[in-house]
């Protein structure tokens, strides 16, 4: 080393400084547990416990024309499993009642007379009462309920206007065809959602409250007295993470496909490419944290600061074009979103370079500006 | 006995004291802990929502007939969904595999000449599925549609459709359906879960990593005394924040409280004592913050949003999951503040949860005060 060229010397400070912060990260066995078993109970949790799909309503029935003809429809109404019975009520005061006390979250109400009503063709009412408390799932039993009502409605039409000699009307039919996820399943639509959330949460929050405690304990004063250039020395203590980012993405798609049997149609290349772009930013993020925090509680909260608005405007758990349009337009400043549109593009439309180069070039341009402003400060407090 | 009652207190709230010392002393970290339940409370009442309209629909319609374009019109016209762009077959086709447009709509050729001749033509929508839940609306709204134009046809032709079968839908609590009626009560859960739990563990997992644990050990103060000490304060910002996110709610998105007030509190007492707990015993267990960090944000965080009913149904989960979620704390307050806040529920209702509540809290109390005694032998 004596009388070596700078680059020389340059390379051999990072690389020493590479082996130090590997070295210390893998001897910590807590945070190694942390950086490679909590990503993958996340996803496992998030895999198992997120379902858009809702079913299994609990519903009160309350059957007041215990005619054949009501047992049928009730029978052939809950078949499907989207609502399952779980109180059986007198009249709509009682159901109402039992939803009150948590015991059904809706209710169907069949009116005396009901069966012969339908039989002799005079109008008939089914009465559902609901559970708003969550709209959602309101909607959903809602939906059921009318859709049942409405094919028998369609197809009593239909039966009467044969019987009275009359051509059925030409009405037109859809035939649906669902690409890239055809039984719509929530994991496939959720793990590229959960990458992106997982890679703010084990790189943002840790290099910032990192950081943060070396200033706490002092240690990185130490290490700038020694002739190390602070931007060099900031590259080795994220290369780690860069490291670690690569194989928790791996590691999630691997549990993705075994566990939830998510498709993965694209190339890995070039998801990795996305990953290295999108953790300039998240690994940015965490620096500029850890410049403007005194201590790691700061950091913490900081980090989460950032990470929850994040993660709620990347159209992770909710489509973004559901927002309003302003919210829209604040999430092209949010770097989760464009990884987690390539990453889904990736994974489950087996998109290449040329279909997410917008979203790779974008995260790129966000990265390096991150980045160089958390350097900037970094250099400029530690000068 | 009221001699050493008198010390205690002093004790406590000595520590107490120097406590709330340390948070005035590092405002930024108040600011943060206040700032973030008013941010998210924003953020998630305006922006989640999962109802999509003006969904973005190429159509290639093969037909360009009078009827087709009626058809089209009856997409595009409510607002359900909007063209992507005037395009032909080719170009429809091109912009829905490259993702500009959610949806395909293909009228076939003939279509007005079969909807003439009584046969009913076959319309073919393909759909974008990455996305199910924006998926499922698409199917559901272009069923409907569809239905509508073919009905309003049959009338104009003559033919009576007039449905025999009516549902009558009543919906209690939340009739337009808000979202941030539903969401405000189990944000409060997570947010002071955020706070509880991980300023707690980060703050004494802190005293450890520098030693100044130790220093407290060797003054007269009891192991008692530190933990009330330390944790009164962070009940009190937890208190704060359970205020802050009701009163933005109840302000700003109109959420109702039906019931008593007082109930709402005592929901949230529980609840921040259940987390004040765990979060001390994550800083006892792991002494280090980082560790902490991310031991609270999976033991704490992540249970509260996922397994507690806060934004997806518990019903609906697997059931190892279901048997999980009766140990975390946020599912029975979630249904305490729903039932309170939306329904109106009294304790006559909702007694199980609270019982429910002060058993886990008074549990990972009593674990957490046992570890901390073996970590002072």
């Amino acid at each position: 080393v004596i009388g070596g060229r700078r680059p020389g010397l340059a390379r051999v400070q990072f690389a020493a400084t590479v082996r130090k912060e590997v070295l210390q990260t893998v001897r910590d066995r807590r945070v190694m547990f942390m950086l490679v078993a909590a990503p993958l109970i996340q996803t496992i949790l998030f895999g198992f416990a997120v379902d858009f799909d809702v079913d299994r309503i609990p519903t009160v029935v309350a059957d007041r024309d215990r005619s054949p003809e009501s047992r049928e429809h009730l029978r052939r109404l809950l078949a499907d499993g989207t609502l399952r019975r779980t109180a059986v009520a007198g009249d709509a005061a009682e159901a109402e009642r039992l939803i009150d006390r948590w015991d059904a979250a809706a209710a169907v109400v069949l009116p005396p007379g009901f069966g012969a009503d339908l039989a002799a063709g005079r109008p008939a009412e089914v009465q559902v009462v609901l559970d708003g408390s969550d709209p959602n799932r309101s909607n959903v039993a809602a939906g059921a309920v009318s859709r049942y009502f409405g094919e028998v409605a369609e197809s009593m039409m239909r039966d009467r206007l044969e019987r009275q000699g009359l051509p059925s009307p030409a009405l037109p039919t859809v035939a649906p065809r669902l690409w890239y996820n055809p039984s719509l399943r929530t994991a496939p639509f959720m793990v590229p959602g959960i990458l992106s959330m997982l890679l703010v949460i084990v790189t943002t929050i840790v290099t910032a409250m990192g950081l943060s405690r070396e200033r706490e304990v002092g240690t990185l004063e130490q290490v700038m007295v020694t002739p190390i250039q602070p931007l060099w020395l900031l590259a080795a203590k994220m290369t780690p993470f860069v490291f670690i980012g690569l194989f928790d993405v791996l590691l999630v798609t691997t549990a993705g496909s075994w566990i939830f049997d998510i498709p993965l149609r694209g190339s890995l290349l070039v998801l990795f490419a996305g990953t290295l772009v999108y953790l300039l930013s998240t690994l940015g993020v965490g620096l500029l944290i850890s410049t403007v925090s005194s201590n790691q509680q700061q950091s913490f909260l900081a980090g989460f600061l950032f990470a929850l608005p994040a993660i709620l405007l990347s159209g992770v758990m909710t489509p973004i074009g559901a927002m309003p349009a302003w919210l829209q337009a604040v999430t092209y400043l949010n770097p989760l979103r464009y990884f987690a549109e390539a990453a889904r593009a990736i994974l489950l439309k087996g998109a290449g370079f040329a279909d997410v180069w917008f979203q790779l070039v974008a995260l790129l341009a966000f990265g390096l500006a991150i980045l160089g402003l958390a350097a900037a400060r970094f250099h400029k407090r530690m000068a | 006995v009221k001699r050493r009652l008198g010390h205690f207190l002093v004790r406590v709230g000595a520590i107490a004291a120097k406590e709330v010392l340390h948070i005035r002393r590092d405002p930024r970290t108040l600011y943060m802990a206040l700032v973030m339940p008013v941010l998210m409370l924003l953020l998630f009442g305006f922006g989640v929502s999962f109802d999509m309209d003006h969904i973005p629909l190429a159509v290639a319609d093969r037909d360009g007939t009078r009827a087709s374009r009626e058809l089209v019109d009856a997409f595009v016209a409510p607002g359900e969904f909007a063209l992507a762009r005037r395009a032909g077959p080719e170009e429809a086709g091109d912009l829905f595999r490259r993702g500009r447009a959610l949806a395909l709509l293909v009228v076939p050729r003939d279509y007005e000449r079969d909807l003439s001749r009584g046969a009913g033509p076959r319309l073919q929508l393909l759909v974008d599925g990455a996305d199910p839940v924006t998926a499922n609306q698409i199917l559901a709204k272009a069923d409907a549609i569809v239905r509508s134009v073919g009905l309003a046809r049959a009338r104009r032709a003559g033919l009576s459709a007039e449905p025999p079968l009516q549902v009558k839908v009543y919906t209690l609590y939340n009739p337009e359906a808000r979202s941030a009626e539903y969401l405000v009560p189990g944000l409060a859960a997570y947010l002071m879960a955020i706070a509880a739990v991980l300023l707690t563990a980060l703050t004494v997992a802190g005293e450890w990593e520098r030693g100044s644990m130790e220093q407290l050990f060797a003054s007269p103060v009891g192991r008692l005394d530190i933990i009330l000490g330390k944790l009164l304060p962070y009940l009190g910002l937890g208190i704060l924040q359970l205020l802050l996110v009701v009163g933005v709610g109840t302000a700003v998105f109109d959420v109702p409280i039906q019931g008593s007030p007082l109930a709402v509190f005592a929901f949230g007492f529980l609840f921040l004592i259940g987390m004040l707990g765990q979060g001390l015993l994550i800083s006892v267990v792991t002494k280090n913050q980082l560790v902490a960090t991310q031991a609270g944000a999976l033991s704490a965080l992540l249970p509260s949003m996922l397994l507690s009913g806060m934004l997806f149904p518990l019903e609906n989960m697997p059931l190892a999951l279901r048997v999980l979620s009766y140990v975390v704390p946020a599912r029975y307050l979630v249904r305490g503040l729903r039932g309170v806040m939306l329904k109106g529920n009294g304790l006559g209702v909702l007694w199980p949860d609270l019982l429910a509540m002060a058993i886990l809290a008074l549990a990972i109390l009593a674990v957490a005060t046992g570890r901390f005694k073996r970590r002072l032998a």
